[in-house]
């Protein structure tokens, strides 16, 4: 006992967490500009264990950060700058309100501005770790490029998200690394792999916007300003990899075809060449121009066994992908204008189909309605009045589940007029007995290149494959049996009749047959005795274990069920539908 | 006067003088009687002494100087005379008309008066202004060039500008990106991650300036949250959805709106009175009359109060001391007490040998009971990363969950109507990733307030 009484909330956790006021006021900046240096730094706040221990025995919530964080941001150039620039402001306040202006210009000339160059090689020190974080950036740029030009976000902003989105979709195209797209009610999704990395991004649709009054934005302003910065970067990286110039220039060939129209009708010269870019219908200029793009293959390597297996497996798999990402290669579109041209553009680029629209919708067209070679036509109304006969007219959704099928769908259910298979989500993966719907094992049936002409049929039969597989394994051993009883049947049976033959006082008809082989099929024996050991397996299971088991396969059987009554319901659900047709047509 | 006549002599009677003035006569000079003054005093020298005609002379040499520009005897002849042979008739004519032309022609070309005035009629040169023509330090900078020349001939090049040629040529460029906004369309970006490093300056240097760039603890690349930035919507927000997954959209948010509602309804019944609560006439009457109205009954409970106080005081007065064989049996009692527990103890001990199979199952019923709360514990944490944290005042509201109803769904890409705002998804996606910390808008707070007035206009019409 004994010594100095110890102070409550000197040590421990009320040292390791800073309230956000004692923060900036350590900082000496203000709130705004605090708010932004933790943006642009990657620092977040924390919610501490003990509140209360933290908050000297206060419970009142607030926000806290780590101190360590804290005085990590002390050394940040970025604070000087801030602070020069609320001085900046201050004096320009000062000279307007006393109408100095050349003061006022003088000022304006040498307004303090700051990089974030540093920042980001700070934050991503390698470039993977950059383009982990890149799916925010996407979406916030892609948001911020679609805004009007109202004040709402500095102008300067709004462009520069423009150019990088441009950038973007024009490498996607070029690697043709693009996987899924879908059309939901708030945006368009698409999925890229890029270097192995899956970057998901949400597209808004144009003029969709009435802005929201509960956002701040001076926050996305801020996220979007450090975003830009690392688009940027990441952008440049992405097209050496390609060797693609940076920033990018049109081809020379395809560029020299664009000249011919009269340019100054859609933009102003310092802007049509981003606009001509934006249009996706050029192929970008590369650094070493080849005529052709090589091809990486795989090495090949001597090998045996199972490698050589997984090796084929691999390569059969690389030469799928090839196929898909060539999946519209020689097929001409033109897009009607009442469609997404933007959108389509681009996800017809990004699989090797060429492109094309009206002069008068935008920039960049190659050719008019009136090409022969025109294979699809893409409209999206009910009916239209000159028709080519050597093309498609299809609605728009036809490319994106295309793209999503990653093959050529039948285009007879996307033809004008047609009401159209509904468009289902590629981001959904159905594990073992889940819901499929009919749409979707349709996809899968054609993938696996089955015959489409039955359908209705095929449908039905793979429901009922979908849910008999998960008994068959359990019932695999039991049809074994039936066989073999089956067989012995068979002999009696043979047995019987001779007997039957010999009582009668006939001489028995002794011929002697040439004996059969029995036709034993590997596979088939391979797969009983799976079956037997997995039954073996589980006869000697412990009692605890088998209870475990017992519970799993029930949940699974639980699961195949709930399925089936999904089934059952959309199957009523349709033959309702059906009949409603009937009716309406009668 | 001797002197001055002495004087006049010398200077007039020199061998070839000519004065200018005709008036000046030597004969003049000599008059009158002269005047008697000591001349042993220097103030006589200067006071009686007649230096007129010295004076005379040198204004008159001054004159001359002037107006011929030199001393008329020191001229040649020819400068001075000419021969006068007449003039012919006709030249004289000529001359006439060409004076008359002259005059006429002249009137533009003659100079103004007031310029002859002002023009500089003395022919002697105006004097030299020494000062102007000389240099300070003239010495020393002659000394200095020299030697400079000296050095450049040896080939040393002086320190000054050493220093100019080793000073590293300014970089325009950069300076010209120091000034670049950050969000300007056009910057220029470079391969940031292709270089490995840019250590420019003497590391010590920046050290010791505090220029070095700080390490970034590993711990602030770690997300805060477990969830992915874009979060895809359900199938059933497609724009042309699948029949059941729509419906299991439209029972999710129908799900979500009735748990709104049944809050607002617990919020409502709690916060509605009760109706025997409100005030009848007969409670409000006797509120008014509270204290009004003597009552008997408080006198009666004052009265029971003071007999309560009587007993309690009594009761302290009774309680007698212990005598000295109290004690010694209270003491004893105790020490037998204390015994028996610690029998009680060893016995319980003792026996607990036999139970030890009931103390081991409770024991290993006990350590299950831990490890399952671990577990329990441990998914939760990991449950709670993929949570919104709770980081300021404001708790997390996850947004309104995008639907179309079935008869707003559109058939074709053409009609759709999107639904919601990206804005607010993606803001509120960085909420929900702890990223921000959820916020109320500032409120605005008028500091004066506003007067109304109702202008003269408008009053007339109303």
């Amino acid at each position: 006992m004994g010594g100095l009484q110890k102070k409550k909330f000197e040590r421990g956790a009320a040292t390791n967490y800073i309230t956000r006021n004692r923060a900036r006021k350590k900082l000496m900046l203000s709130l705004p500009d605090f708010r932004r240096l933790c943006i642009l730094k990657g620092i977040y706040p924390h919610e501490p264990k003990h509140k209360k221990k933290v908050n000297k025995g206060s419970t009142a919530p607030r926000t806290f950060y780590l101190m360590k964080d804290i005085r990590f941001l002390l050394h940040e150039p970025i604070v000087g700058k801030f602070r020069e620039y609320k001085i900046f402001v201050r004096k320009l306040k000062k000279a307007y309100g006393k109408t100095e202006w050349s003061t006022v210009e003088r000022l304006r000339e040498n307004k303090p501005t700051y990089k974030l160059d540093h920042i980001i090689k700070e934050r991503y020190p390698s470039f993977i770790d950059a383009l982990r974080d890149i799916d925010d950036a996407l979406c916030m740029c892609f948001l911020f490029s679609t805004f009007a030009r109202t004040g709402k976000c500095h102008v300067q902003t709004i462009q520069l998200c423009r150019r990088l989105t441009v950038e973007w979709m024009n490498y996607v195209i070029a690697s043709r690394s693009l996987r899924k797209v879908f059309i939901s009610i708030k945006g368009i999704y698409y999925q890229a792999e890029v270097m192995g990395q899956l970057i998901t991004w949400l597209v808004p649709y144009q003029f969709s916007h009435d802005h929201p009054t509960d956002v701040d934005y001076r926050v996305m302003a801020t996220f979007t300003e450090f975003y830009t910065t690392l688009l940027g970067f990441v952008n440049f990286r992405l097209y050496h990899s390609l060797n693609l110039l940076y920033p990018p220039k049109l081809d020379a060939k395809t560029q020299s075809e664009l000249k011919e129209e009269d340019e100054e009708d859609y933009a102003m010269d310092s802007e049509s060449y981003l606009e001509k870019l934006s249009a996706l219908s050029a192929s970008l200029a590369r650094v070493v121009s080849s005529a052709e793009e090589e091809e990486a293959e795989l090495d090949q390597f001597p090998v045996e066994g199972e490698d050589m297996e997984k090796m084929e497996a691999r390569e059969k798999e690389q030469k799928q992908q090839e196929a898909q990402r060539k999946m519209f290669q020689g097929l001409k579109f033109f897009l009607n204008r009442e469609v997404p041209r933007e959108s389509l553009a681009f996800v017809i680029r990004c699989f090797g189909g060429e492109v094309s629209w009206d002069k008068s919708i935008c920039i960049g067209s190659t050719y008019d309605v009136t090409d022969e070679t025109i294979t699809h036509h893409i409209v999206d109304r009910p009916n239209i009045d000159k028709q080519y006969i050597n093309r498609y007219y299809i609605q728009p959704q036809w490319v994106y589940d295309c793209v999503n099928a990653k093959i050529l769908l039948p285009v007879e259910d996307y033809f004008i007029g047609v009401t159209l298979p509904p468009h289902l989500s590629p981001f959904v993966e159905e594990k073992e007995g889940d819901y499929v719907p009919p749409e979707k094992l349709k996809i899968m049936a054609l993938q696996r290149g089955e015959n489409p002409a039955n359908e209705q049929e095929e449908d039905n039969d793979e429901e009922e494959e979908e849910d008999e597989e998960e008994e068959e394994d359990d019932n695999a051993d039991e049809e074994e049996d039936d066989e073999e009883e089956e067989e012995e049947e068979a002999e009696e049976k043979n047995l019987k009749e001779m007997e039957d033959q010999r009582s009668q006082g006939k001489s028995l008809q002794v011929k002697v047959t040439p004996g059969k082989v029995k036709v034993e099929n590997p596979a088939r024996l391979e797969q009983e005795e799976k079956a037997e050991e997995k039954r073996l397996a589980i006869m000697m299971m412990k009692k605890k274990e088998k209870y475990l088991y017992d519970k799993i396969m029930f949940g699974k059987k639980r699961k195949v069920r709930e399925a089936n009554k999904l089934a059952a319901k959309r199957k009523a659900h349709d033959d309702a539908e059906k009949a409603k047709k009937k009716k309406a047509r009668k | 006067m001797a002197a001055a006549r002495r004087l006049k002599r010398v200077a007039v009677s020199q061998p070839g003088f000519l004065t200018l003035k005709p008036s000046l006569d030597p004969s003049d000079l000599v008059s009158g009687r002269r005047k008697r003054v000591n001349k042993n005093k220097k103030k006589n020298w200067n006071k009686h002494s007649d230096i007129n005609d010295v004076e005379e002379f040198l204004e008159d040499v001054r004159h001359q100087e002037r107006t011929t520009g030199g001393l008329l005897s020191e001229k040649s002849d020819d400068s001075l005379f000419f021969l006068d042979v007449g003039q012919p008739k006709k030249a004289e004519q000529k001359a006439e008309e060409s004076v008359e032309g002259k005059k006429r022609k002249g009137k533009a070309s003659r100079p103004l008066r007031i310029d002859l005035i002002l023009q500089h009629d003395s022919l002697v040169p105006p004097a030299k202004d020494v000062l102007s023509y000389q240099q300070p330090n003239a010495k020393k900078l002659r000394r200095i060039a020299q030697k400079a020349e000296q050095l450049a001939a040896k080939g040393v090049v002086p320190r000054r500008q050493r220093q100019l040629l080793n000073r590293r040529p300014v970089d325009r460029t950069a300076k010209k990106s120091a000034t670049e906004a950050n969000n300007n369309p056009d910057r220029e970006y470079y391969d940031m991650w292709g270089q490995e490093s840019k250590e420019s300056a003497d590391p010590w240097y920046l050290q010791q300036t505090g220029k070095r760039q700080v390490k970034r603890p590993e711990k602030l690349n770690e997300k805060p949250s477990v969830l992915p930035a874009v979060e895809v919507i359900a199938p059933g927000g497609s724009y042309n959805p699948d029949f059941l997954s729509h419906q299991a959209l439209l029972q999710e948010a129908h799900d979500v709106e009735v748990k709104k509602q049944k809050q607002e309804e617990k919020l409502e019944r709690q916060l509605a009175f009760n109706k025997e609560d409100k005030a009848t006439e007969e409670t409000v009457l006797r509120e008014q009359v509270e204290g009004l109205v003597e009552e008997e009954n408080e006198d009666e409970e004052a009265a029971a109060d003071d007999e309560e106080e009587d007993v309690a005081v009594g009761a302290i007065a009774l309680s007698e001391k212990k005598t000295e064989r109290q004690r010694k049996r209270e003491r004893a009692e105790k020490i037998k007490e204390q015994q028996r527990l610690a029998d009680r103890k060893q016995t319980d001990q003792q026996q607990q040998l036999f139970q030890l199979r009931s103390i081991k199952a409770s024991i290993r019923q006990r350590e299950q009971k831990t490890k399952s709360n671990q577990i329990k514990r441990k998914a939760k944490q990991e449950a709670q990363k993929s949570q919104p944290r709770r980081l300021g005042k404001l708790k997390f509201q996850p947004q309104d969950l995008e639907v179309q109803l079935s008869n707003e769904l559109a058939g074709s890409l053409r009609r759709l109507k999107p639904e919601g705002s990206i804005l607010k998804d993606r803001f509120k996606s960085l909420q929900k990733r702890n990223l921000i910390e959820p916020r109320d808008r500032a409120k605005f707070k008028r500091r004066l307030k506003v007067k109304y007035v109702e202008k003269r206009a408008f009053k007339e019409i109303t």
